[in-house]
């Protein structure tokens, strides 16, 4: 059944794929676009609309959203400070849901992150599935996983409303060109990098494979049939690689910094050490770098266990791409590009 | 926001006021129960913020008691948050434990009865949501520019006369600990008769990461006549008049420019100078003196120097790097005063480099002023006494602003 899909962050890193395998899929495309944004996802493409609207605004968002099947909101702010991103993250996402509900759009893929989850209070490899419990008490987590947690509040709440439906995705650190070296390996240290750990699994998706999973999810959303209304999906690809077998991976095809290996042990202690006496001594006020905050720390090196059984079971995904012919389809694009 | 009855002042102080139950409402006894311009509001003060852009975090920690560190703190009460976006309003009243959270002014007004409103929100907005807190009975404190011109905020003030309540426009970097030093050393007269006071400001406003910079949803400041260097002008306004004191400038050459023809930008840089007499006596017949008045969107790193020269000597700050530089008449003599003024300057450079590592460890922002400032206001609110930013220093400012941007004026 072909669905008239309505797609938030459509030029981005991730909605330039969903886009592509919605049509690939057959499927009507609206894609949102920034009114600033060079880009045009029509050329080529007769089944794509664009809607240049910055969501931010809820300006001619209701018509835009009008008469769609089902809508998969990928747009978020990434970076900037706190303002910023509550911005385009959740008051983004409350003008959309404010749409979807005055146009009368009632099923919602919300894209969500790994980044809600309570990394600190883990004990290290924990499976973490979608029963883990997410972030309560976010206050020193960054940006954007405190902005992403209201943003699923957001999304539940919508779906609460009778004949609504949602289903709330949380893909892992999503790879792919421009995207290989990512902030699950380690952190920039002036010219060099860090890489912090070396044995701890990669909560990683290919982005064609995460792109699948989400137009998947659109599908099975609509279909009375096999509707995945209500859950919440992670989205990790299969055999996942330890940080050293990516590492090693991406290095042996693409030029990468220099970059020196310090052990999670290390890391984690000084962390833990630096936390304590920021307490003790100035009452928490003190503001170290990211990697020096237990909660951060741990959201991005802890090693875990994860799986993908429940988007496989609902979703009927199989990860399409492999670590090594994902690598080279991105080393290949990044070449094209 | 839909349109609401006006509340009886009389009305705003028995609810708010516990147990004074007991008041009348007829006309004599309303006006009597109205609080007065020196009458102060009996703690617990009911504040509420409107907009909950980038500045209102500072304003809502103030209130929070977060901030606060003055004679104030544990005073205030924040009894409501007031925003378009409804999440955003709910997120601050829940973040900054507010009694309650809105999506329009008037049931804020009518539901939370604050004795102080913050008016945070875009500055085209700042009159009718001021005029509109004034008349509800609410005291306002509004971020700068308060209005767009003298006469718009003249009509504020009138306002606020005919209400019986007080205005005041921010003017935080003025409440900074070193500029708060430096008008200190000019009071004491450690540089003799002020001459010159030269303000650069250097920011990358242009960026498209950056608040102004954004293309897709443009800052409201864009509007204002003087694009977003309307917002700095009115730093540089207040900073000029509050280091120099009153004065009349009646030489003027601004030169608004676009150096970067960014589409979204009117102008990225302003060059001024600015020259006239200090008023004494009501008459603009005191000793000469001279502003000059810098903005450079290229120029880096981030810069907000501030520098004061008298008849005697001279003084300079960075607001974003704070430090005092004082070269004065040492009491070794003029020959050796050079060398004390580095040896001393060099001693306090070290210092106040070590004391900025403690800002950064400790997130202390150039809004410390700020909140010194609304310490101050918030202790005026209570006991009645004059607010730290007078009405006249906010007439003078905007009056300074309007100059500037007088196209008589323009270079």
């Amino acid at each position: 059944m072909t669905l008239k899909i309505f797609i938030t962050g459509a030029t981005g890193f991730v909605g330039s794929h969903v886009v592509a395998e919605a049509v690939r899929r057959g499927h009507e495309v609206t894609a949102v676009v920034r009114p600033s944004s060079s880009q045009d996802p029509t050329v080529g493409r007769p089944s794509v609309n664009a809607a240049r609207i910055d969501l931010r605004s809820k300006e001619g968002l209701a018509d835009a959203v009008s008469g769609h099947d089902v809508v998969i909101h990928l747009a978020a702010a990434k970076a900037g400070d706190f303002a910023v991103q509550f911005a385009g993250t959740v008051v983004a996402t409350e003008n959309l849901l404010g749409a979807m509900a005055e146009s009368g759009v009632a099923n919602l893929v919300g894209v969500s992150t790994f980044s809600v989850y309570d990394y600190l209070g883990m004990r290290p490899k924990t499976l973490l599935d979608e029963a883990a419990p997410i972030d309560r008490s976010p206050a020193r987590r960054d940006e954007y996983a405190q902005t992403k947690l209201i943003q699923e509040e957001l999304f539940r709440r919508f779906g609460e409303v009778d004949g609504r439906r949602l289903v709330v995705l949380r893909p892992g650190m999503i790879y792919g060109a421009g995207n290989l070296w990512h902030a699950l390996l380690g952190a920039e240290f002036g010219s060099r990098f860090l890489r912090i750990g070396a044995k701890a699994t990669l909560p990683l998706t290919y982005v064609e494979n995460c792109a699948t999973a989400m137009v998947l999810a659109a599908e099975r959303l609509t279909d009375t049939e096999t509707t995945v209304d209500g859950e919440t999906i992670n989205l990790v690809d299969d055999n996942l690689p330890t940080q050293r077998s990516y590492a090693e991976a991406v290095m042996a095809r693409t030029d990468t910094p220099p970059s020196i290996g310090i052990p999670w042990a290390v890391v984690r202690t000084a962390a833990g050490a630096l936390a304590k006496g920021n307490e003790l001594l100035l009452d928490g006020r003190a503001k170290f770098p990211g990697i020096a905050v237990p909660d951060r720390l741990h959201a991005r090196f802890k090693p875990l266990r994860y799986t993908n059984a429940k988007a496989k079971r609902l979703l009927g995904w199989s990860p399409r791409y492999q670590l090594t012919e994902a690598i080279d389809r991105s080393v290949s694009a990044q070449e094209t590009s | 926001m839909t349109p609401q009855p006006q509340r009886s002042t009389a009305a705003i102080r028995r609810t708010t006021t516990k147990g004074a139950t007991s008041h009348s409402e007829t006309p004599d006894q309303q006006e009597k129960d109205r609080p007065r311009e020196t009458a102060g509001h009996s703690p617990p003060i009911r504040a509420a913020v409107v907009g909950t852009g980038g500045i209102s975090k500072e304003h809502l920690g103030f209130l929070a008691g977060r901030a606060s560190a003055g004679p104030v703190e544990g005073r205030i009460r924040l009894v409501g948050v007031c925003d378009l976006s409804e999440v955003a309003a709910t997120y601050a009243a829940r973040q900054y434990e507010a009694d309650a959270a809105f999506t329009e002014l008037d049931s804020l007004l009518d539901s939370a009865m604050p004795h102080v409103v913050h008016v945070l929100t875009p500055p085209a907005t700042h009159v009718p949501l001021v005029t509109k807190c004034l008349e509800s009975g609410a005291d306002v404190i509004c971020e700068k520019p308060i209005t767009s011109t003298a006469a718009e905020l003249r009509q504020l003030l009138a306002v606020a006369d005919r209400t019986g309540r007080r205005l005041m426009e921010s003017h935080n970097y003025r409440f900074n600990r070193t500029i708060r030093a430096i008008a200190q050393s000019i009071a004491d007269g450690r540089f003799g008769t002020i001459r010159e006071v030269e303000i650069r400001i250097a920011l990358p406003v242009t960026d498209p990461d950056g608040r102004f910079g954004d293309p897709n949803l443009p800052n409201p400041i864009h509007d204002m006549p003087a694009g977003v260097l309307h917002d700095f002008t009115t730093h540089f306004g207040y900073l000029v008049l509050h280091l120099i004191g009153p004065a009349r400038f009646d030489r003027i050459g601004a030169a608004f420019s676009s150096h970067q023809d960014h589409p979204l930008f009117a102008y990225d840089n302003l060059d001024a100078i600015l020259i006239g007499r200090r008023i004494i006596a009501d008459k603009p017949t005191g000793p000469p003196v001279h502003a000059r008045l810098r903005f450079d969107a290229g120029a880096a790193p981030d810069t907000f120097t501030v520098c004061v020269r008298g008849d005697r000597g001279w003084t300079e700050t960075d607001i974003f790097q704070p430090y005092v530089r004082e070269v004065i008449p040492r009491p070794v003599g003029s020959q050796l005063s050079p060398i004390v003024n580095h040896v001393v300057n060099g001693a306090g450079l070290v210092r106040d480099g070590v004391r900025n590592v403690g800002r950064k460890l400790l997130q202390d922002n150039p809004y410390e002023g700020l909140h010194h400032m609304l310490d101050k206001t918030y202790a005026a609110l209570a006991d009645g006494s004059p607010l730290p930013v007078s009405p006249d220093d906010m007439i003078a400012t905007s009056e300074l602003v309007d100059q500037l941007l007088d196209e008589r004026h323009r270079l």
